[in-house]
């Protein structure tokens, strides 16, 4: 491998992963389509490109591997073997495997050898080849000895008469030759030209006769000709040598036919001598069956040094067990950036943007240097023009970060393929709005709960076929998934039309479990959110299918990380949607400011519904449960700002303030400002990365005159509303 | 004048490699994804100093983006470089039947790939 290259190790796992992706689907489609020919070649070259990359790194492990892989694809390709499930089935089989290789040279894992070894037989079998020889080692080493001596050589070159129309320039290898040595003698000749009249001028219709006293042998000589020596006439000979006298004589018409030349009279193509096995087998002493049991029974260093007591096999596991560290250490380390692949045009989009920036900002220079106050509508306008770049600037950078979520929903097929056939249901995957773009890091963290949503609707909601046709449905269950935008956040939506969930059973649970009162009523909208709650599906299934009970807390935790909700609608005997919405980015929000005494509080504005003046006699203090205010009808739990960040405020009275109304997870509560200053976008900071967690707040922003501001945690404040009264109570 | 090259690989890494080696060699360099996408920005270009391109993309493969290329007068003499898999060595026939000037054999390393283009690309 090159060191030059390596940098670029990071671009080849990122286009491998995506070759991946692209072999797996296409390999699923397959199944259903096993003659489509294009589909083969989309996978062919995937496989191809993996292959060639890999190379270029010196992942030979991978690279070996994939070319097994090619080798079997191509047959397909070509139509010389079938598609028959087994084969798909290898092929999926040699996906995974080549996704571990790949994964074990970027982070060090490791793979398992007798897996590679099988799949790598199989393949071959499938392939209906032998395994292959060892390949042979390519060398264009010159050899040394060679190198002092200076010979003769006389080189007659007729090549052939299409050399200009393949881009070639008899000139080039003239000046090559002469870069190995003298070029002493140059004889041309034109007896082939014909008359002008009949003289294609894109012919060459040349020969030449050279001689040439150069130090380098003969191959290297033959190399200048790589490219023609083929299609023309050429020879080579050595018209004398100054050292040993021995005259070699390796002139040859070429096309199909090249001379082998005596091996005696050359150097190993290594320079150096061959391994004593090799010998021994090139020249018939042992078969290459016997050299290779011969040499699985060497002992490695440390079992030789055990046998001779020289080290006990204690320090021997201690040795290998800090060399296996080293190992892994090594590995880790080139792997902890992370980089993202960006369409130029966006870049140059943001090259552009930058442009008018500067231009912008050296307008309003210019306009500083010599400002007088009539210029004022000048400057406002100057103002307005660089808050216009700066926020499409804002909007571009954060586009950069902005991929398709159809990356995440890749695995999706593979796994209802692997579901369907484990559960024994008929099971198919309807996926759209792929191309939705949300952030990096919201893709890459929901992978896993979406992976236990589709996972539960096959195990649970969807119920076995002979089932389903009872119940006068398709045979094949449906699982849909689907993103779309709305407003500054994304949907996206698992749905199956399954059984749906049991009102009963999740009722019964809950009661067993003191989630509720025996005798409470609840709404729907109250009863399906227990699902969510820790331990409640994984301890026993809400519906009674076996499989995997998937801890459905965890779903819900994951998805509040990112600062999303998970609502689900659910028709008994029709199916169950899971509904997830998640911000577009984690780093900016769109967020209304607010102020209470003197601090200046953010708060997300997708959890606002609304914000009134409070009218006397609506608000009411209830023991135990604190104030609740009556909002056309409903009450809400009312929170002063200043007593839960303990300010001085502008009023105490509520009928002076404002209140917003916020709703989280479908909860709402009040919450009680001195004003509210307007709307703005903001980028968060993390608290817990430069202070500490504080309750109720979600993080902090740098504000228009540089002070902090703090963006409230609507959930965290639904807590503190909470606090000191039962949950069920909230209503 | 800088000298121009074509780079044409549907392998964003493989392309990277390669322009990277060219860029440091003073080469400008003009990257296409496939076939389709180098005839096209040949065509724009006008003229190149040298064509690197793979044989295995969607679109248009190799061995027709080298017909193509051979059609247009601007990249008649053109030198023309192939880069294929070892497996892929029986495409040299038909690579040099196209007009290909020549061949690499993947992997390679950048001090390969310059010494193959010196071979080829008057200097």
């Amino acid at each position: 491998m090159s060191d030059e290259f390596a940098q670029f190790q990071e671009a080849f796992f990122e286009e491998a992963a995506e070759h991946l992706a692209i072999v797996e689907e296409g390999l699923l489609a397959l199944e259903q389509y096993p003659k489509d020919l294009e589909l083969l070649a989309k996978i062919f070259r995937s496989a191809h490109s993996i292959k060639g990359a890999s190379g270029m790194f010196g992942f030979n492990a991978v690279t070996q591997f994939t070319h097994k892989m090619e080798t079997l694809l191509d047959l397909l390709r070509n139509g010389e073997k079938a598609v028959s499930p087994p084969i798909a089935d290898l092929l999926l089989k040699s996906t995974d495997c080549l996704k571990a290789l790949i994964e074990a040279v970027k982070s060090g894992g490791a793979v398992d050898d007798e897996v590679v070894q099988r799949l790598t037989a199989e393949l071959a079998s499938a392939s209906g080849a032998q395994p292959p020889a060892v390949p042979q080692k390519q060398s264009v080493a010159v050899s040394p000895q060679s190198a002092s001596q200076e010979r003769s050589y006389l080189i007659k070159w007729t090549p052939p008469e299409w050399l200009f129309q393949r881009g070639l320039d008899p000139l080039q290898v003239l000046k090559e030759l002469n870069g190995f040595g003298d070029l002493s003698s140059v004889t041309l000749d034109m007896s082939r030209v014909p008359d002008l009249a009949e003289i294609d001028p894109e012919k060459c219709y040349l020969s030449w006769e050279l001689q040439l006293l150069t130090g380098k042998d003969q191959k290297t000589i033959e190399s200048v000709f790589e490219f023609v020596h083929e299609d023309s006439t050429l020879s080579i000979e050595e018209i004398r040598s100054q050292e040993s006298g021995v005259r070699s004589n390796a002139a040859y018409d070429s096309i199909p036919s090249i001379t082998p030349h005596p091996s005696s009279l050359r150097p190993q193509e290594d320079g150096g001598p061959k391994p004593l096995g090799t010998i021994l087998v090139e020249s018939g002493v042992v078969s290459p069956a016997v050299l290779e049991q011969a040499l699985s029974q060497q002992k490695r260093v440390g079992e030789i040094l055990v046998e001779q007591k020289a080290v006990t096999p204690r320090q021997l596991e201690q040795a290998l067990n800090t060399q296996r560290q080293q190992e892994a250490a090594s590995h880790t380390k080139k792997t902890d950036t992370t980089s993202i692949r960006v369409d130029t045009a966006k870049i140059d989009k943001l090259i552009n943007l930058v442009g008018e920036l500067v231009i912008t900002q050296s307008m309003l220079s210019d306009l500083g240097s010599r400002f007088e106050i009539k210029q004022l509508p000048v400057l406002l306008e100057r103002v307005a023009q660089l808050e216009r770049n700066t926020r499409e600037i804002q909007e571009r950078v954060m586009g950069i970060r902005m991929l398709p979520i159809g990356t995440a929903f890749s695995r999706f097929p593979r796994l209802v393929r692997d579901l369907s056939t484990k559960a024994g249901k008929k099971i198919q995957l309807v996926l759209s709005g792929e191309e939705t773009e949300l952030d990096k890091t919201v893709i890459e963290s929901i992978g896993d709960p979406l992976t236990h949503l589709v996972r539960n609707s096959a195990d649970h909601g969807l119920e076995p076929p002979e089932e389903r046709l009872d119940n006068n449905k398709s045979e094949v269950g449906t699982i849909r998934l689907n993103a779309f935008h709305e407003g500054g956040s994304i949907c996206i939506t698992v749905e199956d039309d399954g059984r749906g969930l049991s009102r009963d059973k999740i009722i019964a649970k809950a009661i067993k479990q003191g989630l509720i009162g025996e005798n409470e009523k609840l709404s729907d909208d109250q009863i399906w959110p227990l699902i969510f709650r820790p331990g409640f599906s994984t301890a026993e299934k809400v519906t009674d299918v076996s499989g995997r009970g998937v801890g459905m807390d965890v779903v819900k935790r994951n998805i509040e990380a990112l600062g999303g909700t998970v609502s689900i609608k659910t028709v008994t005997g029709k199916g169950t949607t899971f509904t997830l919405k998640l911000p577009l980015t984690l780093a900016i929000i769109e967020g209304m400011t607010v102020r209470v005494g003197k601090e200046t509080y953010i708060v997300p504005l997708l959890s606002i519904l609304e914000s009134i003046q409070p009218k006397a006699g609506t608000i009411k203090t209830v023991v135990g449960k604190g104030e609740l205010i009556n909002v056309r009808g409903t009450y809400l739990p009312m929170i002063r700002m200043y007593e839960v960040f303990i300010l001085e405020p502008e009023y105490t009275n509520p009928m002076k303030s404002i209140l917003l109304i916020l709703e989280t997870e479908g909860e709402r509560v009040a919450v009680m400002v001195d004003e509210i200053l307007g709307q703005q976008q903001v980028v968060i900071k993390s608290m817990e990365q430069n202070f500490r967690k504080v309750e109720g707040i979600a993080g902090a922003t740098i504000l228009g005159d540089g002070t902090v501001g703090f963006i409230l945690d609507v959930r965290g404040l639904l807590e503190i509303a909470r606090q000191g009264t039962p949950v069920s109570a909230v209503a | 004048m800088s000298k121009t090259a074509l780079i044409v690989d549907d392998s964003p890494t493989m392309r990277q490699m390669v322009a990277f080696t060219l860029t440091n060699a003073g080469f400008t360099v003009v990257e296409a994804e496939h076939g389709k996408d180098a005839v096209n920005k040949a065509a724009a270009a006008g003229k190149m100093d040298i064509v690197v391109t793979d044989l295995n993309m969607p679109e248009m493969d190799g061995i027709t983006l080298i017909k193509e290329l051979r059609k247009l007068s601007a990249f008649k003499f053109t030198p023309i470089l192939m880069l294929t898999t070892e497996s892929a060595l029986e495409k040299k026939q038909a690579g040099k039947e196209a007009g290909a000037t020549g061949w690499l054999v993947k992997p390679f390393n950048p001090e390969t790939l310059l010494k193959t283009i010196a071979k080829v690309l008057p200097a």
